[in-house]
């Protein structure tokens, strides 16, 4: 016997063929929901796996004790305090590089080799010998971006002394996931890098022979993290400058964590506006269908269909019409999945990272989408199945206009019909019309939140940079220096104006809270290191009393009035308090800043800088820079232009790929609603249009009045789209903000320009589509069906 | 009635759908002459060829081979945008389902043509030809059958056509109101000279008519002038 499918199965098939076009519109937009929800959870999910599975692998440290120095016997008691299940004394140091073909000076972190604790994976070359005191290793990520190679020699400047390394191997370490240099917020690999050599001749080149400066620790299961720090501190408290931190305050570690967060972010705000518009557009299709087929369900009830098969009919027409969009989401977000595991993997350096969703997450997705699907078509279905059979044989009631009203009062405003008719079907249904044009606007707001991103680093720039510090060259010294440094400065080529400040590690507390963080002492009328708040103001330190970073203030619970007590971790150790004059809001730096003199005074020291801030003649970088390299009061250089550089590339390369995907949804979201919408309508004024046709309109002029409509919805969309795209981009702005940085939300004109251009052109483009169908509808059929 | 200019001429008109065996000939060689100003009704059975004849004529379709003119217009030759201009210039069209555009007033679906015309009446005047004059601001649902066949109508001869062609106009109406509406046909055609092609199965509507033209498996079965033309007051069925 030949199987033979149920005449419901088989309309049903039909019915799917017919309705491609517009199956397709829905199955893209839920499929970039589904994609994105597989993608983010699963990117989430191995970023947290690859990091849990690299630390435990390599044993990173759960917490890190930076002393000045310390005999190796402190070592071994820190060792003995409760919950320390390990520990391991290390030599670090700041150095400067001479890199041949980097103009700049390379500052690079020079760690001694680890033994148990932060283990490195070696990934080309061999580890340095003992005994070969002049080998080193690299961070993977530096050597090939300062373009590196094994046997090349590195002119090195360590604690003052002018010492030359060789480069035998590069290595990841769980450490270093995220690289960046003191102070910045996006990794320049090109100028930081880290490096390990062997002990022996790293301590002695510090003067540490028998000591360190730096201890590791893994702490026995259960250990609060919190406790051991205590504990630590206190047992090292003679040796320390600034206690121990464990991975919350461990910077790589922030980075990476935030980055899983930000993705929680991302997974809250897109899946749902692709699945909404998805349901709505699911839920217009539907119901049209219901409207043309009464006579057809009229029908089949009089032969004695129940209910039920309707329902079944319809509700499975629904899901097939989803199905293809849930498996090309999986594919979707799989193939984008594990190209950001690509791009995590170059930003993160991770030794190696699989994205890897899961059942579970492919199941949650789907559910999402059944979700959606049951939102939009549980309407059109249930009275699919409700209608009565003699109801249904009869035409639907006729469209029904009404000429009182404020709507029709505006529609009497308008000088010709066709826009008459635009303007009437638009308020005849004005939910539809409303959700239609927030599915739009949602598209709208996609984009520019998505491209404000770019934006918003460029504020950052311009007011960390451009307003804030305004130096060429910050330079940080290897030790304090008096007042005399500013001539010496000032004698090298090309500089025009020096200004130096103070910087002091100090634990900070108020009351039960407190932290680690750097107090800046700058002068009054500084003209090249200003204090710049995220609205522009530049601040100028206070007389007396000190300037709060809000994250601090959120941290330790400060308003203005309160008083801040300080603890000095460095020197001479000095204990004072300050009263807080203003909490402001800085994109980046520093966090509690005191007058220059005030500070000298709680210090009680001389003229005394850390660092300086140099105005120089870009026509003189090259000697200046050479000079620099070889100037052992130096221990770090950052040069403004380079750092902006830096960032400028990081994020091209990375927020330039998300903003092109996100443009691609943004378009596909028009495409969707556009098709599906004028699809819609052309089904519904078919006939109307056929009359203009007949009557002698022009096939432009008929076009008109659909693709009006369809226009009329953008332009309404235009409004709402930019004010949500601003909305949006603040909320992604604050929340990708973290207590390392503050993103400032500032969405530019032409980032709303492009917006409204994309939307625009994603609606035309896809409205020229439509108008093909318009043009070749066949006038006579049209006219001679029954309404 | 003395015969005026030559409106029509059609000769070996043909129409086919489809190719070879399964080929169906709609209209197998029509040659017709038509004059200005008559009132003209097309009767026989569905799927002898008039709907077809009347497309053709009205630049709706294209014919298969044969020619068609209209005065001096070759509508055979005309590609998409010239049946456009045609239609636009010279025809009104009157079909059986009204379809009028439901979002628009009677007012408005006039001046929907009113506006494109290029020496139209007003639509008041139009409306008041069909003895719509009191309907202006209702919308197609709130008028009758019979009503919005009259606007239908009303919006077919308000640019002043030359020429008038409609496709089953009281198919979907009873007698009485059907009446109204040929009333309304005939006014046209007697006051403002248009000339009228009615197409029916009622063949009562013969009686209103210049000529009658039978139409039989795609060709003209005969072509006849009517000795008295009634009105349609006097019809009855």
């Amino acid at each position: 016997m030949v199987a033979r499918l149920a005449p419901l199965t088989i309309k049903l098939l039909r019915d799917v063929w017919r309705l491609r076009g517009q199956a397709l519109a829905i199955a893209l937009v839920m499929a970039a929901g589904v994609g994105m929800v597989v993608m983010s959870y699963g990117m989430m999910r191995s970023l947290a796996a690859t990091r849990d599975a690299y630390y435990a692998r390599y044993a990173l440290a759960d917490a890190w004790v930076p002393l000045r120095r310390a005999p190796d016997s402190l070592g071994r008691d820190l060792a003995r305090l409760p919950g320390v299940a390990q520990l391991e004394s290390r030599v670090s140091a700041a150095a400067m590089l001479d890199i041949p073909g980097i103009a700049e000076p390379v500052t690079a972190r020079l760690h001694s080799l680890p033994g148990a604790i932060n283990r490195l994976v070696l990934r080309s070359g061999r580890m340095p010998q003992a005994g070969r005191g002049d080998e080193v290793v690299a961070s993977e990520a530096f050597v090939r971006a300062a373009r590196l190679s094994l046997g090349d020699r590195l002119p090195a400047l360590v604690h003052g002394k002018r010492i030359e390394l060789r480069l035998v191997g590069t290595v990841l370490s769980p450490e270093y996931v995220y690289a960046v240099a003191p102070g910045q917020i996006f990794p320049d690999n090109r100028r930081f890098g880290i490096l390990w050599m062997a002990r022996e001749p790293l301590a002695a080149m510090l003067d540490m022979r028998g000591g360190f400066n730096e201890a590791l620790v893994r702490l026995a299961p259960g250990t609060p993290v919190e406790e051991a720090i205590r504990r630590i501190d206190n047992a090292s408290a003679h040796y320390g400058p600034s206690g121990a931190y464990g991975r919350d305050l461990q910077v790589s570690d922030r980075f990476l964590s935030s980055e899983i967060e930000q993705l929680a972010t991302t997974v809250r705000i897109l899946p749902p506006i692709f699945l909404g518009v998805a349901a709505f557009l699911l839920n217009i299709l539907l119901a049209r269908l219901v409207d043309t087929e009464r006579e057809v369900i009229g029908l089949l009830k009089a032969f004695g269909y129940r209910g039920g098969a309707i329902l079944r009919h319809y509700g499975a027409l629904a899901l097939l019409l989803s199905v293809g969009g849930v498996l090309a989401g999986w594919g979707l977000g799989t193939w984008m999945g594990h190209g950001m595991a690509v791009m995590y993997q170059e930003y993160f350096t991770f030794p190696f990272l699989t994205f890897v969703a899961g059942p579970d997450i492919y199941l949650l997705s789907a559910g999402l989408a059944l979700l959606a699907v049951l939102a939009g078509a549980a309407g059109a279905v249930w009275r699919a199945q409700r209608l009565a059979p003699a109801e249904a044989m009869r035409p639907p009631a006729p469209a029904r206009y009404s000429a009182r009203g404020l709507g029709d009062r505006l529609v009497r405003l308008l000088p010709d019909e066709p826009s008459r008719m635009i303007l009437r079907g638009f308020l005849r249904r004005p939910l539809r019309s409303a959700a239609s044009a927030l599915g739009l606007a949602m598209a709208l707001a996609l984009y520019v939140a998505s491209a404000s991103s770019t934006d918003n680093v460029e504020r950052m720039i311009a007011l960390a940079f451009e307003r804030g510090q305004r130096a060429d060259i910050a330079v940080a010294f290897a030790e304090p220096r008096d007042a005399g440094v500013v001539r010496e400065l000032a004698s090298l080529p090309g500089v025009q104006r020096v200004e130096t400040y103070r910087s002091v590690a100090a634990d900070l507390s108020h009351g039960p809270y407190h932290t680690r963080e750097g107090l800046l002492g700058l002068p009054r009328g500084a003209a090249l290191m200003r204090m710049v708040t995220l609205d522009n103001a530049v601040i100028e330190p206070p007389q007396e009393g000190a300037i709060v970073s809000s994250q601090i203030a959120r941290k330790l619970g400060l308003a203005v009035g309160d008083v801040l007590s300080v603890a000095v971790t460095e020197g001479e150790r000095q204990r004072f308090t300050l009263p807080v004059v203003q909490v402001i809001d800085v994109p980046l730096g520093a966090s509690v800043v005191v007058e220059r003199g005030a500070l000298a005074r709680r210090l009680r020291e001389g003229d005394v800088a850390s660092g300086a801030y140099l105005m120089t003649d870009p026509a003189q970088a090259g000697a200046l820079y050479a000079r620099l390299k070889q100037t052992p009061m130096v221990a770090g250089v950052s040069v403004a232009a380079a750092a902006v550089r830096g960032i400028r590339e990081t994020v091209a390369q990375n927020m330039g790929i998300v903003t092109l995907f996100n443009t691609l949804f943004a378009v596909l979201i028009v495409a969707g609603v556009t098709y599906t919408g004028a699809r819609i309508s052309l089904s519904e004024r078919a006939r109307d249009l056929a009359s203009m046709r007949v009557l002698g309109f022009r096939k432009g002029e008929a076009a008109f009045v659909l693709l009006g409509e369809q226009a009329l919805l953008a332009l309404a969309a235009l409004g709402p789209g930019l004010v949500l795209g601003v909305a949006m981009s603040r909320y992604i702005a604050a929340s990708f903000s973290s207590d390392l940085f503050l993103i400032p939300a500032a969405v530019s004109a032409a980032t709303l320009a492009r917006g409204v251009l994309v939307v625009a052109l994603a609606a035309a483009a896809t409205a020229w589509l439509i108008r093909r169908s318009a043009d070749r509808l066949d006038l006579v059929r049209a006219l001679k069906t029954r309404e | 009635m003395a015969e005026g200019r030559v409106l029509y001429r059609t000769a070996g008109l043909t129409k086919s759908y489809g190719k070879g065996a399964s080929a169906v000939h709609a209209l197998r060689g029509v040659d017709l002459e038509v004059h200005a100003g008559e009132m003209l009704v097309l009767l026989g059975p569905s799927g002898s060829g008039k709907s077809t004849l009347l497309n053709i004529l009205g630049g709706l379709d294209r014919a298969s081979s044969g020619e068609a003119w209209f005065e001096g217009l070759e509508l055979t030759a005309l590609d998409d945008d010239g049946l456009t201009e045609y239609r636009r210039c010279s025809i009104g069209f009157v079909f059986q389902f009204y379809n009028l555009i439901a979002s628009l007033t009677a007012r408005e679906n006039v001046q929907l043509i009113t506006d494109i015309a290029e020496h139209p009446m007003s639509p008041e005047e139009a409306l008041a030809l069909v003895g719509l004059e009191d309907r202006l601001d209702h919308f197609p649902a709130q008028l009758s059958g019979g009503e919005q066949q009259r606007v239908a109508i009303a919006r077919a001869i308000a640019k002043r056509p030359e020429v008038l062609l409609c496709d089953e106009p009281t198919g979907a109406l009873d007698s009485k109101t059907g009446i109204r509406v040929l009333s309304a046909l005939d006014t046209i055609n007697r006051e403002v000279g248009t000339t009228v092609f009615i197409i029916t199965h009622n063949a009562v509507i013969a009686d209103m008519a210049d000529e009658v033209i039978r139409f039989a498996d795609g060709a003209i079965a005969s072509h006849a002038r009517n000795g008295l033309r009634r009105s349609p007051t006097e019809l009855a069925w």
